[in-house]
């Protein structure tokens, strides 16, 4: 399903996400997921551990709405970028969604540390996949980004 | 008072050099008085002559010049020839008197009165401090006056005056003169009696004979004080010698009570009973050794015949045996008692003895009295018995027990050493332990020595020694010390026993360990490596399975117009085949999980919160089935709680999903057998063919194919989870009877 007409008001204003996901196939899912839920969005992938820590941990122009991190990638892992970015001054302050295939309870009590804002697993069904989309949704709205665009 | 009582000391009370002083100066003053007063007294006779002389002389002067006048009887001139006189100082008065008495002219001293002093017959009188003197005046034989002259003798007086003060000052200088002169003259004389005197003082006060007086001088006194001395010197001697004497003699007395004392204390406490009699071998002392063996107080045997108190027999024959003191009054030698001596004590205990008597004699030889010495020998008795029960032992003893001295050299060797190593007692003894030493091995034997005679003890070590016939035999040895009389290390006994069989059977049985230690650990890495393969590829494999569901699900939701009815089946089937592989691996995952080790301790787990839980997650499933679950009160266990959920969760589900006709009824209890707790999970279902009750516990094995659905994992979880605890899982069914599962959790988890 293709992401509806974009609101007039919010032509030129995107929600930019930063998504560190090393499988394509949940990467192309989550877009699914995104659009489903009518978030007007811009994406920068990263699918390497290493580059996900080089990246947090250098300046950037874009300002970041949200991050959704997988906890298994190579290089380094979730829990290591999470940290990274908790100490850059352009990620410090950015909303995180953990997005895990592990249902480890250890994982899920680690990552409490950071105060994630969801702590999501990657679902075996495509309707509950779907369905991270409106998680993702009411996390831009909790916290207050208003460049997720109206319903039509 | 006091000073005239000074004062009339008697004089042999005065200090010597007082008495040399008073004698100087009563001879010198004595001496000065005597002269002084013949010179006085000569003076005083010769002044009287020469006066009288003179007197008589003036008067026959002024008579002559008066005859005249007086013839005449011319008062003028006669005045005048008296007033002549004037020139004498101490002429007082003169008077001429006419012969009839009457007086013609008189002389006066100027400034006295005096009358004319009687014309008597006297012609030269002293009277009162005057001399009168009368001289008649003739004129041709015929007496025509007289003349009476009046003189004061104050001039002689005078004179005797001026010497007796003379004499007195010289008396008094020469005093003064003597009393310096004898003080210090004294002194020569009394300086060395003083000394002497203060030297024999000291003596007497500090009784210190030792003190000699100082000699000053080779006179008399010199000789006084030598003698003095060689007086104290005698008495100095004399008082050592007396000293000493009494020094010897209470020296003596001390050591005779000494000796007496420590004689009788040693009879008292020597370890021997001591009895002493007199010549006629009636008892005078007996000490308490004695008298605890003859069961007699000492006042009971004192004065007593020996033979009345010491009764002994012969040990086997039971004969009295005649005292020993008997023998020695009549022999007069000292005599042993006969081996097999018993004494029979007051109370009839009897004590093997042993005893000898001697004759006590006196300083004249003769025979004064005996004295008997006997001594309890039970103790050396028993002793004999047990050295010859030890003997016994050593030399029946399976053991080698060998004894050797500190150069090594063989002292004992027993029948046991005799069978293990080879070599006869009369073979080895005498000769060196190296004999038996494994070549190469010589340093052991010096060394096990070394350490015993540092203190230790060497308790049960393994090694190898060598036969007689060469064969190498294999040893277990205890070393421990021996010690001389002295108390002083003097050899060293040793314990063997021949260990070769038990040695080479724990050789084999070290190689058939180290080997089932090998498979062991083979099996046990292998188990890991499965354990982690499974694990990770259970987990791994969700990936890619995940993705083909969901994109399986994509294809069918935003396609399904470009599929025909087979092609969509064809993918239902493909979305089937992940989803069943999800599952399975999802309960492998489980089942490779209880397996890990856990880094959380363990803790007191809640089975009936863990029960409540599992029926919370299986809420659907009763419901659906309308199952009736029963449930007791279980125990708290130790463990996991995540292990007991699927334990629980997988045999509740089980008798859910097995049921037969009726709805399920399902019942969890605690049953005892045997005093073991066994859980238990009983349900109404269709049973299970006994010959499955093994086999239906192994992973992936299923009974009854796609009609019911499951992994075949369930019950392998379970098995695993109770394998864990070190407990057992099994199944009590009938087919078509329902079925109990059983378990148990071992003291410690349930």
């Amino acid at each position: 399903m293709k992401g509806g007409p974009v609101g007039s008001e919010a032509v030129s204003r995107k929600v930019n996400i930063l998504l560190i996901e090393d499988n394509p196939g949940d990467v192309e899912l989550l877009r699914l997921a995104l659009r489903q839920a009518r978030i007007d969005f811009e994406l920068t992938v990263i699918d390497d551990g290493g580059a996900a820590m080089a990246f947090v941990g250098s300046p950037q122009t874009t300002r970041f709405h949200l991050a959704i991190v997988d906890l298994n990638l190579p290089k380094n892992d979730g829990i290591e970028i999470l940290g990274g970015m908790r100490r850059s001054d352009t990620f410090a302050t950015v909303p995180v969604v953990v997005f895990t295939s592990s249902a480890s309870p250890r994982d899920r009590a680690r990552m409490e540390a950071f105060h994630i804002a969801r702590y999501l697993s990657k679902p075996n069904d495509l309707e509950e996949y779907l369905a991270i989309g409106s998680s993702i949704r009411e996390v831009l709205e909790e916290t207050g980004t208003s460049e997720i665009s109206q319903e039509a | 008072m006091t000073r005239s009582r000074f004062a009339f000391r008697p004089f042999a009370d005065l200090p010597i050099k007082r008495k040399i002083m008073a004698i100087i100066m009563g001879t010198t003053a004595t001496a000065l008085l005597v002269a002084g007063v013949s010179l006085i007294i000569s003076e005083a006779v010769l002044l009287e002559g020469d006066l009288e002389q003179d007197l008589r002389a003036l008067s026959r002067i002024v008579a002559d010049n008066s005859t005249a006048a007086l013839a005449f009887d011319d008062a003028r001139a006669a005045g005048e020839t008296l007033s002549a006189l004037r020139a004498r100082e101490y002429m007082s008065a003169a008077c001429i008197y006419r012969a009839d008495g009457s007086v013609l002219a008189t002389y006066a001293r100027a400034g006295l009165s005096r009358e004319c002093p009687p014309a008597g017959d006297e012609r030269f009188v002293y009277r009162g401090g005057q001399v009168t003197v009368a001289r008649p005046i003739a004129l041709q034989g015929r007496r025509i006056g007289m003349l009476v002259l009046l003189y004061d003798v104050g001039r002689i007086s005078e004179r005797l005056q001026i010497y007796g003060v003379t004499v007195l000052a010289v008396l008094l200088g020469t005093t003064l003169v003597a009393l310096v002169l004898s003080s210090r003259f004294s002194l020569l004389i009394a300086g060395p009696l003083i000394q002497l005197a203060k030297t024999a003082t000291s003596v007497s006060e500090s009784r210190d004979f030792s003190i000699r007086a100082t000699k000053l001088s080779n006179d008399e006194l010199g000789v006084l004080v030598e003698e003095f001395n060689g007086m104290l010197a005698r008495v100095q001697a004399t008082n050592n010698e007396l000293i000493q004497a009494l020094r010897e003699r209470e020296e003596a007395l001390h050591q005779a009570q000494t000796a007496r004392d420590s004689l009788r204390t040693t009879l008292t406490s020597i370890g021997d009973a001591v009895v002493a009699t007199d010549a006629e071998g009636r008892v005078v002392f007996v000490n308490p050794v004695a008298q605890a063996l003859l069961g007699l107080a000492e006042q009971q045997c004192t004065g007593r015949h020996l033979d009345e108190v010491f009764h002994i027999v012969n040990e086997f024959t039971r004969a009295a045996v005649e005292s020993p003191v008997a023998k020695v009054l009549r022999e007069g030698a000292i005599v042993g008692l006969a081996n097999h001596t018993v004494l029979i004590a007051a109370d009839g205990t009897e004590i093997p003895i042993d005893d000898s008597g001697a004759p006590i004699r006196g300083k004249e030889g003769a025979i004064e009295g005996t004295v008997l010495v006997f001594r309890d020998v039970s103790d050396r008795r028993r002793a004999q018995e047990t050295s010859r029960l030890l003997a016994a032992i050593v030399e029946t003893s399976e053991d080698a027990i060998i004894t050797q001295d500190l150069a090594g050299l063989v002292t004992s060797w027993n029948r046991g050493a005799e069978r293990i190593f080879g070599y006869t007692a009369g073979e080895i003894i005498g000769r060196s332990i190296a004999m038996l030493a494994v070549p190469g091995r010589n340093y052991e034997m010096p060394e096990v020595v070394e350490r015993i005679r540092q203190g230790d003890r060497i308790a049960q070590y393994q090694t190898m020694r060598r036969r007689k016939d060469g064969e190498l035999i294999h040893v277990s040895v205890s070393v421990s010390p021996l010690h001389d009389a002295h108390g002083e290390l003097a050899g060293v006994s040793k314990i063997a026993r021949d260990v070769t069989d038990q040695v080479r059977a724990a050789e084999r049985l070290a190689l058939l360990n180290a080997d089932l230690q090998r498979s062991n650990e083979r099996l046990a890495r292998s188990n890991e490596d499965l354990e982690r393969f499974a694990f990770v590829a259970s987990h791994d494999l969700q990936e890619p399975l995940r993705m083909i569901t969901v994109y399986s699900q994509l294809l069918v939701k935003e396609h399904a117009s470009a599929l025909n009815a087979e092609g969509a089946t064809f993918v239902g089937n493909m979305v089937a085949g992940a989803r069943r592989m999800r599952e399975l691996l999802t309960d492998l995952l489980a089942y490779a999980e209880i397996g890990a080790s856990s880094t959380e301790p363990a803790h007191q787990v809640d089975l009936n919160k863990v029960l409540n839980t599992v029926l919370e997650n299986l809420k659907a499933a009763i419901e659906d089935s309308g199952a009736t679950i029963e449930a007791g009160s279980l125990p708290p266990v130790r463990g996991y709680e995540g292990h007991f959920i699927p334990l629980f969760q997988n045999l509740v589900s089980n008798a859910i999903k097995y049921r037969g006709e009726q709805p399920p009824r399902i019942r969890i209890w605690i049953r005892s057998q045997n005093g073991q707790p066994q859980f238990a999970v009983a349900d109404n279902g269709i049973g299970i063919d006994p010959q499955y009750h093994e086999k239906i516990f192994m992973a992936f094995t299923r009974l009854h194919g796609k009609k019911i659905p499951g992994t075949g994992i369930g019950l392998a979880i379970c098995q695993r989870v109770v394998q864990r605890y070190g407990g057992r899982i099994w199944v009590e069914s009938q087919p078509g009877q329902g079925a109990t599962f059983l378990f148990t959790l071992p003291a410690g988890h349930a």
